[in-house]
């Protein structure tokens, strides 16, 4: 078995994983819905199953939008990867200024965020220039933002304004930005596969989200921060946190990895990760909302994208620049 | 075939920026004949309440456009007659007002036209209120209420010409307009008259949307309504009056921008609304004014 995939080309073996999470979620998926049949006798019991099954298939629903994403964005080739992520990076923008109240003048620097900032920094990434990519955000676009605030004459809260605004390019566009140029990593012998490394990111930070859930949920343990989270404590945190870098560590074969170092850097993903998800949680209590939807009720299809792509924001630049500065690539 | 592309390239921009969501939550979006109402707070709500609606009720449903903003370049008179199917109103500019009494008091000898003029008069409006129609409402006292605010219309208009004396407007001249304008002159009256479109579209069986206060809005509560509301809905009793709130389109362009930022946007649909019996004009459109108003926060 082992060999005959060391035999295939990288294609094919990409092919292969994504076939490979493809039948996992069909699995997954049909035991959802056969379980969805059976019906509890007490309906106390019945509701709160029901209740909890829903919240599975959510999740499994955001897994799905995920693998799809990957998929397309690999099959259609790196140019087209990094246009996916533009565009999830700019709905995910969207969101995010839509639910911190801007002002009047504020007009003119949301331009800028989103006309010129996000397609720059795409691009760099696009054309692999790191140097430039990883401080043109931090450095240029968080000291021009407040000029074109000042410029729009409107003083009031503007301290304010501008942290959210910055805030908001550095989780939806720096943060977004730092998958596609996983895939421009170029470790030796390791050409063609980058699609594995955006995979393993994103399945590692996906199953310590999902564990640290599903085990917050049984333990029903007292949360560290209920004002922010009511479900996060330390436990789970702590579990959902190793059983990921341990299957991190099992996958090091689809990686540049050793199993040593899948298991470090998949540990550094996950608490970015998951750490992440927390302050995204207090961003969104701060503004009283469950989720990033409009008010909870979504049509377009574009609704809720950033409460599915939170916690990869965090992870993606610190796994990034730490594998970048370790392996020296 | 050109505005069915254009109106699909429109849409995909207009989800792109906004989303467009439509959240109908006191009717389903059926189709049957109806006047939607909605806030005003930008020229991108005609669009944004377009693209709200779905596709099977987008063709028989016409929003209502400000002749002089779109249709003064050959390109948005395309595209709002093509592809939105608009309706035309008459919004006297400041130019076309200070211009149009001019001729009217150049004949002295009929007063009633002067007092129409002043009705559809004042700048800055979309939709001028509807006195010329009066005489199709039925109830009298509308006639004693319609009084105060024309003359507060003439009144504004007063400060633009010169030559008209306050006395050849009192009170009491807007009845004998509205008595006179019906039976005297009806061809003349439908062309001057800035409903008369409205009427026209709603008496060929299609919906219409419209924006009640006249002007745009800055932010937060809608302004006052303006009675074409009121006299629409009494004329056409059968047709379901369902308030709309668009939410964020000012935050997308406000006023004097001309970049769009992609901010997300949506149009809740309201239970219908409907006149009571014998209720009067401003009742009714303060009612309407707080159902509209009442969407903000579902």
């Amino acid at each position: 078995m082992n060999q005959f995939l060391r035999s295939l080309t990288p294609t094919q073996q990409v092919a292969t994983l994504f076939l490979i999470v493809f039948g996992l979620l069909v699995i997954a998926s049909t035991t959802a819905l056969f379980l969805s049949f059976r019906e509890r006798r007490n309906p106390v019991h019945d509701a709160t199953w029901q209740a909890e099954l829903a919240h599975y298939r959510k999740l499994l629903g955001t897994t799905w939008f995920m693998v799809i994403v990957f998929w397309v964005g690999w099959a259609l080739g790196e140019t087209v990867a990094t246009v996916l992520f533009a565009l999830i990076a700019f709905f995910a923008l969207r969101e995010f200024i839509t639910l911190s109240p801007t002002r009047r003048g504020d007009h003119r620097s949301l331009i800028l965020a989103f006309f010129v900032v996000l397609p720059i920094q795409f691009w760099l990434v696009a054309t692999a220039r790191f140097d430039l990519f990883t401080v043109f955000i931090p450095v240029y676009v968080f000291l021009a933002i407040p000029v074109a605030s000042a410029l729009a004459n409107d003083p009031s809260h503007f301290l304010e304004r501008n942290a959210k605004l910055q805030w908001g390019i550095m989780i939806c566009v720096y943060g977004m930005s730092h998958v596609p140029a996983l895939l421009l990593l170029s470790f030796p012998g390791y050409e063609g596969k980058s699609a594995f490394l955006v995979f393993f990111l994103v399945f590692v930070v996906q199953t310590s989200v999902l564990v640290q859930h599903v085990i917050s949920r049984r333990s029903q343990r007292k949360p560290f921060a209920p004002n922010v989270s009511r479900s996060f404590n330390w436990t789970s945190w702590g579990i959902g946190i190793v059983v990921a870098s341990l299957v991190g560590a099992l996958f090091s074969f689809i990686t540049p990895f050793k199993f040593g170092q899948a298991l470090a850097v998949s540990f550094i993903a996950c608490i970015a990760g998951s750490m992440g998800h927390l302050v995204m949680k207090a961003l969104k209590r701060d503004r009283g909302i469950p989720n990033w939807g409009k008010k909870g009720v979504g049509v377009t299809g574009a609704n809720g994208l950033l409460d599915r792509v939170d916690a990869l924001c965090f992870a993606a630049p610190i796994f990034f620049h730490s594998i970048r500065w370790y392996f020296n690539v | 075939m050109l505005a069915k592309l254009t109106g699909w390239l429109l849409l995909g921009i207009v989800r792109l920026l906004t989303g467009a969501q439509a959240r109908w939550y006191g009717c389903p979006p059926k189709a049957e004949q109806r006047i939607y109402f909605a806030n005003h707070q930008s020229h991108a709500d005609l669009v944004m309440i377009w693209a709200a609606l779905p596709e099977e009720l987008r063709s028989i449903t016409r929003p209502i456009a400000a002749r002089d903003y779109w249709a003064n370049t050959p390109f948005k008179r395309w595209i709002t007659t093509e592809v939105f199917n608009a309706v035309y109103v008459e919004r006297a500019a400041t130019a076309p007002a200070s211009a149009a009494p001019a001729p009217a008091a150049a004949e002295p000898d009929t007063p009633p036209a002067p007092a129409r003029d002043t009705a559809a008069g004042p700048a800055e409006r979309i939709e001028p209120s509807m006195e010329p129609l009066l005489p199709l409402a039925p109830a009298p006292q509308t006639v004693v209420d319609v009084a105060p605010e024309a003359f507060d219309e003439i009144q504004g208009r007063l400060d633009l010409p010169a030559p008209p004396p306050p006395a050849v407007a009192p009170p009491v001249e807007p009845p004998a307009a509205t008595t006179e304008a019906a039976p005297s002159e009806p061809a003349a009256a439908p062309a001057s008259d800035p409903l008369a479109p409205l009427v026209e579209a709603l008496r060929s069986g299609d919906s219409i949307i419209i924006f009640p206060e006249g002007t745009r809005g800055h932010t937060g509560e809608p302004q006052k309504f303006k009675s074409g509301l009121y006299t629409l809905a009494t004329m056409f009793p059968d047709v379901v009056l369902v308030p709309a709130w668009i939410d964020n389109v000012q935050r997308v362009m406000p006023k004097g921008e001309i970049v769009p930022v992609p901010i997300l946007c949506s149009v809740t649909f309201g239970a219908p609304i409907r006149v009571e019996e014998d209720e009067e004009r401003r009742p009714f459109l303060d009612r309407a004014r707080a159902a509209v108003i009442a969407l903000r926060d579902v």
